[in-house]
């Protein structure tokens, strides 16, 4: 990546990455608030999952240590509450006995009092053993142990939520940045009051496409196919595709494969983080999107904005902006959507005068305008005002949750005719 | 490359419950036991230190049976004081699994036996408790993934030419032992069938992703599956489908069928072990192409290349042509490239 510097060495390359995987293990108290707080850090630092185990955990004490060293965990993410102590202790023992052996020992973070850690302490013995009730703490942390020995590498995700704060800046409220790559997909919502990180490794539209699959399901992937494909040909594919980290998609079956995982994607990195307790309702409504990595370079700004809308599904006024890894940032979209009970009627206020458009529940339009478009609705609370972007204005009323027809015979007509709206793909015509 | 003579390494991860493993600088031969353990039920926490009335710290040189001994129900763990002696005794028979920092000892039931075999011929490099590394020389071909518990046996051809599928009919309790070579692909019922015959392992070009998640589960990925569990064990060389074996990766299997060999499916490795100098193998590189709709993956002869070309998906990319057909130079890369 380049990466200007001013007038003086204009350009200088710069080494952007992920890093080397870092293999968490979680261990929660009972408590949401706990859980939560472990999963928050581990998705803000790019952080691998391998283990899972609150404190209620119903496996044997010799079943979590057998998990633990099948899991063999770089970091363990401790996060107890103050009635779970004791409790806590027993899954420290189990991993004492599970990864005693393990070169290197995991090290162990103890996000608490420290005053509680103190009592945990014992448990760890033979472990790196550091407490910390600070977050940002952690995450630094954790960030520099994926950097390893590289430690002028530029990690991916640090690099999206800058991306997140001068969105926000420029556009002088909330703005998210949804990256999906090959291994990585990544949510983050900048804020006046801080960002919202959630970067979910491994998952993404290309080498880590099977893992969509694999939490996903693959039905979830086919159902945004607009042509029919048996699912083992699909999971073949896949597969496939996983093996070749950079293919590139050289048929439009390819190209739809590949917009459908990064709607999964999308769409789990939003699960995801709401389980961790972060606001994905906010990362849904903010008024700006930026999507980069992968996504942002398919060869169409119809295809981004078709797999931002459907793996977000935005709930207001929303500007979509795109900037491919190598490429520059465009405008792409406003996306107005709306739940009409029936229909509504949306006004469109821009420099060329004003268009009414009555808007059918279910609906999926284009208007094709450009410049600073100014949004209302009769019959829909939703109002904003954005750029048209090179695409247009798409009004998006088909409702959310977004729900597909379940069988083939009507749901490939409705994805299709999604696609055409955008003329999405190289069949439906010129861009 | 595709094959290749060298020293390998292959890391044997043991589950907990090591009663035996073999010490480091001991020569095995693939099939040897490595090491061996026992499984354990559901572990019973008792009271230690508390009962004995110790010091945490001090219980463990106070105990007469070591951590990891197995006991019988009734034996004396721990012994304190002479005109009031205070005993810790095994609740059930099982093994001691492990001493808490707060001095209590956790006893587990036996419920099985386990053994950890080699994959290598070698001598042991390093031995602990979490796992048994072998080093040693071998005929090595490092596949895409491979599914099951590591396997070892002799090597069989079950097919006559590198593109045709395994037919179920071909597998028989004959067989077992075996690690059969399957051709450009194995099916899920060739896979079961395989194993319900003892058949020790399969080796094909791919094997279809969707009989894989039938085999071995839902949640299985494209970077492999080992396991421990009594399952088919299966190495797929290229792709997931179907994908004939190219020259270079068939002609040694043939040469090289009647030899033992060993599929270490952590790594995704066939070993053969035959002398370095028993053939003669053309180590050129070997090309491989994922195909545009990324449905197989095959091997690419003679190629060009073609400069930047736009595809029907609309992508411009670097391109490479072998023959009529043009493909973007991404998608093409050498056999052994680290995926």
């Amino acid at each position: 990546m380049i990466v200007s510097t001013g007038d003086e060495a204009p350009v200088e390359e710069a080494r952007v990455g992920l890093g080397r995987p870092l293999r968490v293990a979680l261990l929660s108290g009972r408590d949401d608030a706990s859980r939560r707080g472990v999963a928050r850090i581990a998705l803000a630092a790019a952080a691998e999952p391998c283990a899972v185990a609150p404190t209620d955990d119903p496996r044997s004490f010799g079943e979590l240590a057998q998990a633990f060293r099948d899991a063999a965990p770089d970091v363990v993410l401790v996060g107890p509450d103050p009635k779970g102590v004791a409790a806590m202790a027993v899954l420290l023992e189990a991993l004492r006995l599970g990864c005693g052996t393990q070169l290197p020992a995991p090290r162990i973070f103890v996000i608490a009092d420290p005053r509680v850690a103190d009592q945990l302490r014992p448990a760890a013995v033979g472990f790196p053993f550091e407490i910390s009730s600070e977050v940002g703490e952690v995450v630094t942390a954790l960030r520099a142990f994926r950097r390893g020995a590289h430690k002028d590498l530029t990690l991916r995700d640090e690099l999206i939520e800058d991306a997140a704060r001068s969105l926000a800046s420029s556009t002088g409220g909330d703005a998210l940045v949804v990256d999906v790559s090959e291994a990585s997909t990544s949510c983050v919502l900048a804020r006046a009051d801080g960002l919202e990180a959630a970067h979910i490794v491994p998952l993404g539209l290309g080498a880590a496409g099977d893992h969509v699959v694999a939490r996903a399901g693959l039905d979830r992937v086919r159902r945004w196919l607009p042509r029919a494909i048996d699912a083992p040909a699909l999971l073949e594919r896949v597969f496939n595709r996983a093996l070749w980290p950079g293919a590139l998609p050289a048929t439009e079956a390819a190209l739809a494969l590949e917009m459908a995982l990064a709607r999964e994607a999308i769409a789990h990195a939003l699960r995801d983080a709401e389980y961790a307790g972060l606001d994905a309702a906010a990362m849904r409504a903010a008024p700006a999107v930026l999507v980069t990595g992968r996504a942002a370079s398919f060869p169409r700004a119809a295809q981004t904005l078709l797999v931002a809308v459907d793996g977000i599904e935005p709930s207001g006024v929303t500007a979509v902006f795109r900037e491919p890894d190598d490429g520059r940032a465009e405008r792409v979209a406003l996306v107005v959507s709306i739940r009409p009970r029936r229909y509504a009627t949306v006004l469109l206020t821009h420099a060329g005068g004003r268009v009414e458009h009555r808007v059918a529940r279910g609906s999926f339009t284009l208007v094709p305008l450009s410049g600073d478009v100014e949004v209302s609705a009769k019959g829909a609370p939703v109002k904003g005002i954005g750029h048209g972007g090179a695409i247009g204005v798409l009004i998006d009323a088909r409702g959310r949750p977004l729900l597909l027809p379940k069988r083939d015979a009507e749901r490939i007509p409705t994805v299709l005719r999604w696609h055409a709206t955008l003329r999405a793909l190289p069949s439906q015509g010129a861009a | 490359m595709t094959w290749r003579h060298a020293r390998w390494t292959a890391q044997h991860p043991l589950p907990i419950g090591v009663v035996e493993r073999a010490a480091v600088g001991r020569s095995v031969n693939a099939g040897d036991v490595i090491a061996a353990g026992v499984a354990l039920g559901a572990a019973i926490r008792m009271k230690g230190a508390r009962r004995l009335g110790l010091p945490a710290a001090d219980l463990e040189r106070e105990l007469r049976v070591a951590i990891g001994t197995d006991v019988t129900a009734g034996t004396l763990l721990a012994r304190t004081g002479r005109r009031f002696p205070r005993a810790l005794t095994a609740p059930i028979d099982g093994r001691l699994l492990h001493l808490t920092a707060d001095g209590d000892v956790y006893i587990a039931p036996v419920v099985g036996r386990w053994v950890v075999r080699s994959t290598l011929d070698g001598a042991v490099t390093r031995s602990d408790d979490g796992r048994v590394s072998v080093e040693g020389a071998a005929w090595c071909i490092e596949g895409a993934a491979a599914y099951g518990p590591d396997a070892i046996g002799e090597l069989a051809l079950g097919v006559n030419s590198p593109t045709e599928d395994l037919a179920p009919s071909r597998v028989d309790v004959r067989l077992g032992g075996r690690i059969m070579v399957g051709g450009a692909r194995v099916s899920a019922e060739v896979l079961t069938r395989a194993h319900a015959c003892g058949v020790s392992g399969l080796v094909a070009g791919g094997a279809p992703a969707a009989g894989l998640r039938v085999v071995y589960g839902e949640t299985v990925t494209a970077s492999g599956a080992p396991g421990r569990d009594d399952r088919p064990t299966v190495i797929c060389l290229i792709a997931f489908g179907s994908a004939a074996l190219p020259d270079p990766i068939y002609r040694p299997l043939v040469a090289l069928a009647g030899s033992r060999a060993a599929i270490h499916t952590a790594s995704a490795r066939l070993f053969v072990f035959a002398p370095a100098d028993a053939f003669e193998f053309a180590t050129d590189e070997l090309g491989l192409a994922l195909a545009p709709d990324y449905a197989s993956v095959r091997a690419l002869g003679e190629r060009t290349v073609n400069g930047e070309v736009t595809f029907p998906s609309e992508v411009r990319a670097g391109a490479i042509r072998q023959g009529g057909e043009v493909m973007p130079s991404a998608n093409v890369r050498s056999f052994d490239t680290k995926r």
